[in-house]
C-alpha cells in the first residue's frame, strides 16, 4: 500500500492505494466519479476511461496510482455540468455526437488534451489523437464535426448560442438536443456499473471451458473456505423453472446436466469483493464429461450427429415461402444468375459490459426483486425472469445504456444476478469481463444461402428461388422469429412475381444468434442485392435503372403476397442518380494500376415493428398541474434519441414548450408496456402510441370546455372528477405468415433506401477502401434530422465492419482489438441525404430508421469492389486474403 | 377481428373462435389478441371450455379488476396489486381459475398472452 496525494479536479485529495491499483479504480471506486468507464478489461483498448493526467490525456485503466503522487488530474466531471456545460461538452451535444454516451466522457477527454495543445486540428490530426477511443454507435463522422466545432467555439468564432434551434416556429424537423445529452456528455448519466450500493455482494460465475459436455459433479467446497466468500448456487438452489424463454426454453439460468456451449454458466459465487468472488469461482470444482460438439450446421446436420440438446433434433425448423411458381419462371428465365453467399458470426459490441445490480425491497412476503440492467422491453424481461427465478414481485430497472443493437432483447446478466439476491437475501452485483460479456449474449446469426434470380429479355425479374441455412448456435433465443424476418422481407424493394425459398434453423455447440439490428434481412438482403447487380451486369443493363425498373409499386405484393399501397423506393433511386454518374464519372479515371476505384449501390426496405398479428405499444400521458405532460411508457433509449423523439412528438402535438414534457420510460412499476426498442418500432409504435393517448387527453378536456394544455386545463378536469392520466394503445393490423406458405401482411409501413459506396481497392495488398458512402433514405417525417443522420451514420458504420473485417469466433474472440473493433482511423466520409414521404400510418408520417441502415451496406460495397477489380467476393468478411484470392481467380487478372 | 383471414390464422397457429356471437383471434395459447374485443359473454363462454360451469362474484371480481387494472395502466397487475386490489390471497385466486392466474384468470378476463415476440 502507498499513501498519495492527488490534485482531482482541482481538489487536493489524499489517499491509501494497493500497489497495483489503477488511476480508474480510485476515480469510480474512491472518488466515485463514475464518468471514466471501463469496457475493455483494462488493456487500454477502449479509451473510454480516458482522463487527462498533467496535461496529456491517458487510460486511467494503465495507470498505476501509486505511481502518480502529486499528479494533477481532470475528469469529466472537472469540465462542466449538464446546467454549466464546458464548451467542448456543448459541441459534442450540438454536433449530435452524442448517442449512449458511454464513450463520450473519454472522447471529450482527448479532445480536450488536442485542443489545448492544437487549437486548430486538421481531421487528420484529430483522427490520430481519437484513434484509441472506441465508439460503436455514431461511425465517428459527429465526433470529428464536434472536435471542430468545439475548436471554433473555443477558438471564438462560434458560439453554442449561436447554434441552438430556434423551437419557436415549431419542433418537428429542428435537430434539438436530446433532453438527456447533457448528462451524457457530462458524466453524469448513471450507468449500471455507476450506481452507488452498500453492503453488496459480488457475484462471479464459474463457466464451462467445453463446448458440449455432461456435468458430472461440482464441488462448492474449496470455494467456501475461500476468503470473502459467502455463498455458492447451482442450479438446484434457483426457485423457477431455471429456463429462460423466449420461444423456446432452451437455455438455462444455470446449466443442470450438461453444457451446450463454452462459457456456459455452472455455477456463481457470491463474495465481499469482486476479486474475493472471481478467485471463489476459480475454486469451485466441476467435474465435466466432454461430448462431441458440432461447431457448424453441416456437422450438426450430418446423420447420426450428436444432439446439441439431448434428445432434439438439431434441426430446429424448417419455414416456406411460395409465390406463384418460382422453378417455372425461372425455367424460363431469358437470363439467370445462381449464386452462394453467406455471411459470419457477428458481435454487436455494444462498449458497456453486461452489467447488472439487484436486491429485495421490503422483507418476508413483501419482499420485491429489484433488478437494474439495460433491457430494451423490460415488461417482458420480468415475465421471464418471474418465470426462471420463480419470483412473481419482480421490477426492473433500465439504467442508462452504453449501446446495444439488439443484444438486449435478451436477458443477459439479469437472470443470475437477480437468481443470486433472492438466494442470498443480499444485494448483488455482477460486473462480468467483455470476455464473459461476449459469452453470454447473442449475437447476428451466420446465414448461408445458394440463390437463383431470374429476368426476362425486358430486363423485368421473373423468379427468386433461395435455399438458406440460420446457424441458431446453442440456443433459440429468437432464432424462428429471424428466419421469418428474413422471409417477411425476402424480395427487398423489388417486384419479383415468383418466389420459392426454404428456410432452416439449426442448432450447433456455438454462439447463438438473437436479434442484431436488422436481425435476419441485413444478411438476406447482401446476398439479394450482390444478385442484382450480377443479373444486371449479365443483361448489360445500368446497375441503377435496372433497380428502378424492378422496384415494386403500390399495388403489387412482396414475396409474402402483402400488397402494398405506398413504396417510396424509386426516389431513393432517382436521388441518387446524379450522384451515381458523378462517382462512376470520377472512378473511370482509376481503372488501370494497382489501385483501383469502383462504385456499388445496393437497396434496402425495412419492414416496421414486430411483424405478426399483435405488435402493441401502450403509452400513457399525464396532464401535470403546471400545465406540462408526463409521457409514461417502457421505451428503451440505448442511444437512438427516443427522448427527443418523445419529446418533439408531443410538443408538436400539444403545443406545450419542451422544457414542460417530461418523459417516464425505465421503469417497468412507473410504465405501461410499450414493448421493445427493437425493430425500428419506437417512433412508429411508441410515438404513435403516444399521440393516441395525448388525443385521449384532449378528448376529455373538450368536454368540459378546456381547449389549450395549461394549468387551467389541469384544474378543469380535477375539478370535473376527470382523470388527468389517459392511455393510447396502438396495434399494428397485420398477420402472421402462413407456416406452409409464408404467406401474410407482416408490416403496415416501412422505410427505404439505397447506399453507394466509392471504394479503392489495393490490387497486391487486398486492402479495399471506402473513400466515401452516399446514402439515401427515406424515412418519412424527419422529427430530428441530427440523430436520424447519427443514426445512418452509425450504421454505415457498422455495416462496413460487416462487409470488411468484423468476425466472432467463439473462445478466441475475447476483447475489442480481436474483434476488429471499428476505429476513427476507418471512418469514412458519408453524405446523407432525407426524402420524407408520408407515411399512411406513422405519427406525423414517420417511421424508423436505425436497423434498416444495414441492410445495403455490405452489397454496396461488395457491389463496388466488382466495379473496380471485376470479381467480388460472396462470403463475408471481405478481408484482404479473400480479395486477393477473389482477384486470383478474376477473369482477365492474372 | 383484424385483416388476420381465418385460413391464416389457424396455419399459422392462431385460432379464430366463436364466443358470444362473434369471431374472436386467439393466439396458439388461447389468448384474446385484442383485449378490447372481449365481452362478459366471451369471459363466460371461454370459462365453461375451461370447465367451469357458472362464475361467481368472486371471478367477476377478479376478472375486473385485472381488466380495469390493464386499461389503467397498460399492463397486468404484479401479484402485491392483485391482492391489495381484490382482497383475495394469491392461493385462493389459483384455486378459483382452473390454469391458475396467468393461464386461467389472466386468459379469462382477455389479457394478452404474457409472452411476447419479437
Amino acid at each position: 500500500m502507498r499513501k498519495i496525494g492527488l490534485h482531482v479536479n482541482g481538489i487536493w485529495r489524499e489517499l491509501v492505494v494497493g500497489e497495483d491499483t489503477v488511476l480508474l479504480e480510485v476515480l469510480r471506486e474512491d472518488l466515485r466519479l463514475t464518468g471514466a468507464k471501463q469496457s475493455c478489461d483494462r488493456k487500454g483498448q477502449c479509451g473510454a476511461c480516458t482522463v487527462i493526467l498533467n496535461g496529456q490525456a491517458v487510460r486511467s485503466c494503465l495507470r498505476k496510482a501509486a505511481d502518480l503522487d502529486g499528479a494533477e488530474v481532470i475528469t469529466i466531471e472537472g469540465l462542466g455540468t449538464p446546467d454549466n456545460p464546458h464548451l467542448l461538452q456543448e459541441a459534442f451535444v450540438l454536433a449530435g455526437a452524442v448517442q449512449c454516451g458511454f464513450c463520450t466522457p473519454g472522447m471529450i477527454m482527448t479532445a480536450k488534451a488536442l485542443l489545448d495543445r492544437n487549437p486548430t486540428p486538421s481531421e487528420a490530426e484529430i483522427k490520430k489523437a481519437l484513434s484509441r477511443n472506441l465508439c460503436r454507435c455514431t461511425g465517428y463522422r459527429k465526433i470529428i464535426g464536434a472536435v471542430q466545432l468545439a475548436g471554433r467555439f473555443l477558438r471564438g468564432e462560434s458560439s453554442p448560442d449561436q447554434l441552438r434551434p430556434n423551437l419557436t416556429q415549431g419542433v418537428l424537423g429542428v435537430s434539438m438536443p436530446r433532453p438527456t445529452a447533457y448528462a451524457r456528455a457530462c458524466g453524469t448519466a448513471q450507468f449500471t456499473a455507476d450506481l452507488p450500493s452498500r453492503g453488496e455482494l459480488h457475484l462471479a460465475v464459474v463457466r464451462s471451458p467445453h463446448h458440449h459436455a455432461r456435468i458430472k459433479g461440482i464441488d462448492a467446497g474449496p470455494a467456501m473456505t475461500m476468503p470473502g466468500v459467502v455463498g455458492v448456487m447451482t442450479a438446484k438452489d434457483i426457485r423457477g423453472t431455471n429456463r429462460i424463454k423466449y420461444l423456446v426454453p432452451d437455455q438455462p439460468v444455470l446449466c443442470d446436466r450438461t453444457v451446450q456451449v463454452l462459457g456456459d454458466p455452472v455455477a456463481l459465487v457470491v463474495a465481499r469483493s469482486r476479486s474475493e468472488a472471481l478467485a471463489g469461482a476459480d475454486a469451485v470444482q466441476v467435474s465435466y464429461e466432454p461430448l462431441a460438439a458440432v461447431r457448424t450446421p453441416a456437422e450438426a446436420l450430418a446423420e447420426n450427429a450428436p444432439s446439441v440438446h439431448e434428445g432434439q433434433p438439431n434441426l430446429c425448423s424448417t419455414q416456406l415461402q411460395i409465390k406463384g411458381d418460382a422453378l417455372a419462371a425461372l425455367e424460363g428465365a431469358a437470363a439467370l444468375v445462381e449464386a452462394e453467399f453467406s455471411t459470419q458470426l457477428i458481435h454487436q459490441a455494444p462498449l458497456e459490459p453486461e452489467a447488472c445490480v439487484a436486491f429485495l425491497e421490503g422483507e418476508g412476503e413483501e419482499a420485491r426483486l429489484i433488478v437494474i440492467g439495460r433491457g430494451i422491453n423490460i415488461h417482458h424481461h420480468v415475465m421471464v425472469l418471474q418465470g426462471a427465478l420463480g419470483c412473481e414481485d419482480l421490477r426492473y430497472e433500465e439504467a442508462f445504456s452504453g449501446g446495444q443493437f439488439g443484444i438486449k432483447l435478451d436477458i443477459t446478466s439479469e437472470a443470475l444476478t437477480g437468481a443470486a439476491a433472492l438466494h442470498f437475501g443480499r444485494p448483488v452485483r455482477y460486473l462480468p469481463t467483455l470476455t464473459e460479456s461476449m459469452w453470454m449474449t447473442t449475437k447476428r446469426h451466420p446465414l448461408s444461402c445458394r440463390l437463383r434470380l431470374g429476368a426476362d429479355h425486358k430486363g423485368l425479374l421473373t423468379g427468386l428461388e433461395v435455399d438458406f441455412t440460420l446457424e441458431n448456435g446453442a440456443y433459440t433465443s429468437w432464432g424462428n422469429a429471424i428466419v421469418l424476418r428474413i422471409l417477411q422481407m425476402l424480395s427487398g424493394c423489388y417486384h419479383i412475381p415468383h418466389v420459392k425459398a426454404v428456410g432452416q434453423l439449426v442448432y450447433t455447440n456455438n454462439a447463438w444468434g438473437g436479434a442484431a439490428r436488422g436481425a435476419g434481412p441485413p444478411q438476406m438482403n447482401f446476398a439479394l442485392e450482390s444478385a442484382m447487380e450480377l443479373l444486371a451486369r449479365k443483361i448489360g443493363a445500368d446497375p441503377l435503372e435496372f433497380r428502378l425498373a424492378n422496384s415494386l409499386k403500390p399495388g403489387q405484393a412482396i414475396s409474402t403476397g402483402q400488397v402494398v399501397d405506398e413504396w417510396p423506393f424509386p426516389g431513393c433511386l432517382e436521388a441518387l442518380r446524379p450522384h451515381y454518374r458523378r462517382a462512376l464519372s470520377e472512378a473511370a479515371a482509376f481503372k488501370e494500376g494497382n489501385r483501383r476505384r469502383g462504385v456499388g449501390i445496393a437497396g434496402g426496405s425495412f419492414g416496421i415493428g414486430k411483424a405478426g398479428p399483435a405488435d402493441k405499444s401502450t403509452v400513457a400521458v399525464e396532464l401535470n398541474p403546471d400545465g406540462g405532460i408526463t409521457a409514461y411508457g417502457s421505451i428503451a433509449d440505448p442511444g437512438e434519441g427516443n427522448d427527443a423523439m418523445l419529446t418533439q412528438l408531443a410538443a408538436h402535438a400539444t403545443g406545450i414548450p419542451v422544457e414542460k414534457i417530461r418523459l417516464v420510460t425505465r421503469d417497468t412499476d412507473r410504465t405501461p408496456d410499450a414493448s421493445s426498442a427493437s425493430g425500428s418500432r419506437a417512433t412508429y409504435m411508441s410515438g404513435g402510441a403516444m399521440l393516441l393517448a395525448i388525443e385521449a387527453l384532449q378528448k376529455a378536456m373538450g368536454e368540459i370546455g378546456a381547449v389549450t394544455f395549461e394549468a387551467a386545463a389541469y384544474q378543469q378536469l380535477v375539478d370535473a372528477g376527470k382523470p388527468v392520466k389517459y392511455l393510447g394503445t396502438k396495434i399494428q393490423q397485420t398477420t402472421p405468415l402462413d407456416p406452409q406458405t409464408g404467406q401474410g401482411i407482416p408490416y403496415e409501413s416501412r422505410v427505404h433506401g439505397v447506399q453507394m459506396a466509392e471504394v479503392e481497392v489495393d490490387l497486391e495488398s487486398g486492402d479495399l477502401k471506402i473513400l466515401k458512402m452516399t446514402a439515401v433514405v427515406d424515412p418519412g417525417t424527419v422529427i430530428n434530422p441530427l440523430i436520424v443522420e447519427g443514426q445512418i451514420e452509425g450504421g454505415l458504420d457498422m455495416g462496413a465492419g460487416m462487409a470488411l473485417r468484423e468476425e466472432y469466433v467463439h473462445g478466441e474472440t475475447r476483447d475489442w482489438v480481436t474483434y476488429k473493433f471499428p476505429t476513427i482511423r476507418n471512418s469514412f466520409e458519408s453524405e446523407i441525404i432525407l426524402l420524407q414521404t408520408p407515411r399512411r400510418k406513422g405519427p406525423v408520417g414517420a417511421v424508423g430508421v436505425g436497423e434498416f441502415v444495414l441492410l445495403p451496406t455490405a452489397a454496396a460495397i461488395m457491389n463496388a469492389l466488382e466495379n473496380a477489380t471485376g470479381t467480388r467476393v460472396y462470403h463475408l468478411p471481405a478481408t484482404p486474403n479473400k480479395v486477393l484470392a477473389a482477384l486470383a481467380g478474376a477473369p482477365g487478372k492474372a | 377481428m383484424n385483416q388476420l383471414s381465418e385460413s391464416a390464422a389457424t396455419a399459422s397457429g392462431h385460432k379464430v373462435c366463436r364466443y358470444d356471437g362473434r369471431k374472436i383471434l386467439l393466439d396458439q395459447e388461447g389468448f384474446l389478441v385484442d383485449p378490447s374485443a372481449w365481452s362478459e359473454g366471451v369471459a363466460v363462454e371461454m370459462a365453461r371450455e375451461q370447465g367451469l360451469e357458472g362464475l361467481d362474484e368472486a371471478h367477476w371480481v377478479i376478472i375486473r379488476f385485472l381488466r380495469d387494472y390493464y386499461f389503467a395502466h397498460g399492463k397486468a397487475p404484479l401479484s402485491r396489486d392483485l391482492k391489495n386490489g381484490t382482497g383475495f390471497s394469491l392461493l385462493e385466486i389459483e384455486r378459483l381459475f382452473p390454469g391458475g392466474l396467468k393461464e386461467g384468470a389472466r386468459r379469462l378476463a382477455g389479457l394478452p398472452n404474457p409472452r411476447g415476440c419479437m
